[in-house]
């Protein structure tokens, strides 16, 4: 801040002596076209980027999901097949419900949980901190690992299992009974996704005005009372900004499937990405893993749309 | 002073020293028992995983994987550290001048570069892998660490950009027309005067790229053959685990390599990297 100090004096005094420089100057007019190329150039290195590697392969997997390209012979139009095929085919079905079930009852529970513990954990003192630290910790770790630890606790060969026959207990399908293995998967979700949620309603209670509730305290309130009529409709937009998280990741959700369950048993836990980055991915049916591709995509952004758009409605509806 | 919420507070209720009994045990068991299993023999993992490492801390597993000729999850640190460090340097260096640009514009189609921009936050990484292969492999980038660098680096463009033209908007003009005036280039007044007033923006973007490319697994799969030999930590972890997959002897000890870099970096950063993610997480 010293040197920028310096620099603003300096300025000034150089302003002093020639005001207006830049315009007045015949040079002006080529020194504005030198600092267009120069903004361009300072533009050209992202753009190219991103261009290249993530809207050149939108496009590609637009086009390429109208074909029947295999990988190698030339590829002829199919028009909308591969999206129809998206509704027929079994696989992409099941793991359609299932990224559904994991998305829906994932968010919930994380959004519940990030609700109930955020209430908890709102002081500011060091145990609370401390708590929220335990809460959040998962969320830097990769969610593969995560994956690998929580099987290798629940798999049949793993430590709760192992515990269990001990004590002459059999062994809990959590990972290889097919209805449970979907509910371990979300469970798994949602430990490792709630405390991240935490952390967001902490911030968002920390800024409810302390008056409000002391009013309500006055008034004779119950702490109960006051969470459900004052505090959570307040940080109803970070609630929101929650959801949308939530949900967009669970909708892709991946790593974590590859880990804990490698989408069995019998593909009970395959999700959407899950299907399309282990099966069609590797398959020669290029065409339809695109399909499944922009299928994702599609769904990805209509979520994060509505789900803004609906914020900003409430958002309007609450300054009005 | 009894209004005070703090007074509430001091004699805890049952169900928060419940809540919070249940919250310890469930977050801390798993690491509890990744750490004392990584030390314990093959029996003892078997017949007691919840004990501590009673019978003697053994030590031959984690030697065993560190040594490991295989995926091995210490070697791969390296790599990943490597990876990690270049798509920040990109992306920096990348997304800086681009938002900064952007943020002084007063031009609707500069402008409208954010929003261009901006639609990439909404890709899945797991989508756009699929057709990103084909376009690697026609410009002879397939199955190259270039290859990879580049993707994860557009992966990173959009919110570091987001954050960086938010920030910029902030620092006042004048200082612009100040650097101007003593002759500074739009490039210097970025490099010198702007980007050092940007700091704040500067580590939320690499705490977020950094934890983000570390803990990144689709893309190092699918982009990176297992044939090329060249493996992140998550891939090592992946390629070991699918081979030995039920020895806990090695699962473990691997594991406890892939995670202890992580933890140690969190607990020492821990305040920058939870405002880090919060905001990014907020505003991406």
């Amino acid at each position: 801040m010293v040197g920028l100090a310096g620099l603003s004096a300096d300025s000034v005094r150089v302003a002093a002596r020639s005001p207006g420089s830049d315009r007045s100057t015949p040079g002006g007019r080529r020194r504005r076209l030198r600092e267009a190329a120069l903004s361009a150039g300072m533009l050209a290195p992202a753009v190219l980027v991103y261009t290249v590697m993530t809207v050149v392969p939108v496009v590609v997997a637009l086009y390429l999901s109208l074909t029947d390209w295999n990988g190698f012979s030339s590829a002829a139009f199919v028009g909308l097949d591969n999206y129809a095929r998206l509704f027929d085919d079994p696989d992409t079905a099941r793991a359609g419900v299932v990224t559904v079930i994991v998305a829906c009852f994932g968010s919930v529970g994380m959004l519940g949980l990030g609700l109930v513990y955020a209430l908890q954990l709102k002081e500011r003192n060091w145990a609370n901190s401390f708590f929220r630290t335990l809460a959040y910790y998962p969320h830097v770790i990769s969610s593969l690992i995560l994956g690998f630890l929580w099987s290798a606790i629940l798999g049949t060969n793993g430590a709760i299992n192992n515990s269990l026959a001990d004590l002459g207990v059999g062994p809990v399908g959590f990972l290889f009974d097919e209805n449970l293995a979907v509910i371990t998967l979300v469970g798994v979700v949602v430990w490792a996704g709630f405390g991240f949620n935490v952390v967001l309603f902490v911030a968002g209670l920390q800024t409810v005005p302390r008056e409000l509730v002391e009013a309500a305290q006055i008034d004779g309130a119950s702490r109960r009372q006051i969470n459900r009529r004052i505090v959570i409709p307040m940080i109803a937009p970070v609630v929101t900004v929650a959801m949308v998280l939530d949900l967009v990741g669970l909708i892709k959700v991946y790593d974590i499937v590859v880990s804990l369950t490698g989408g069995g048993p019998a593909g009970a836990t395959e999700t959407i990405a899950y299907v399309i980055l282990t099966q069609s991915f590797a398959g020669t049916d290029v065409g339809f893993a695109t399909a499944q591709a922009v299928g994702l995509m599609v769904a990805c952004a209509a979520l994060s749309v509505a789900v803004t758009a609906l914020r900003n409605r409430q958002d309007r509806a609450a300054a009005s | 002073m009894t209004l005070n919420p703090r007074a509430g507070a001091r004699r805890p209720s049952p169900v928060r020293a419940a809540l919070l009994t249940l919250l310890f045990a469930v977050m801390s068991v798993p690491v509890y028992l990744l750490l004392v299993n990584s030390f314990k023999p093959r029996q003892d993992i078997q017949n007691s995983p919840f004990s501590l490492p009673f019978a003697g801390i053994s030590l031959d597993h984690l030697s065993a994987a560190v040594q490991s000729p295989q995926y091995n999850v210490l070697k791969s640190y390296g790599f990943t550290l490597a990876l990690v460090v270049a798509v920040d340097l990109l992306c920096v260096l990348f997304a800086g001048p681009a938002a900064y640009v952007i943020a002084r514009s007063l031009k609707r189609r500069t402008q409208l570069l954010l929003l261009f921009f901006l639609a990439g936050t909404f890709i899945p990484a797991s989508a756009l892998v699929v057709p990103l292969i084909h376009v690697l492999r026609a410009i002879g980038l397939g199955n190259t660490v270039t290859g990879l660098i580049l993707h994860d680096v557009a992966m990173t463009l959009p919110v570091s950009i987001f954050l960086f033209v938010g920030f910029i908007r902030t620092v006042p003009r004048d200082i612009d027309r100040a650097a101007a005036i003593d002759g500074a280039g739009r490039l210097r007044t970025y490099w010198q005067v702007i980007f050092p007033l940007t700091r704040p923006a500067v580590i939320t973007v690499l705490i977020l790229n950094s934890i983000g490319i570390w803990n990144d697994f689709i893309s190092p799969q699918i982009l990176l053959s297992p044939g090329s030999g060249t493996y992140t930590v998550t891939t090592a972890v992946y390629a070991g685990i699918s081979q030995y997959s039920t020895d806990m002897t090695k699962v473990f000890p691997n594991l406890l390599l892939a995670v202890a870099p992580v933890i140690v970096f969190f607990v020492h950063m821990q305040r920058h990297i939870i405002s880090g993610l919060t905001v990014g997480a907020l505003k991406g």
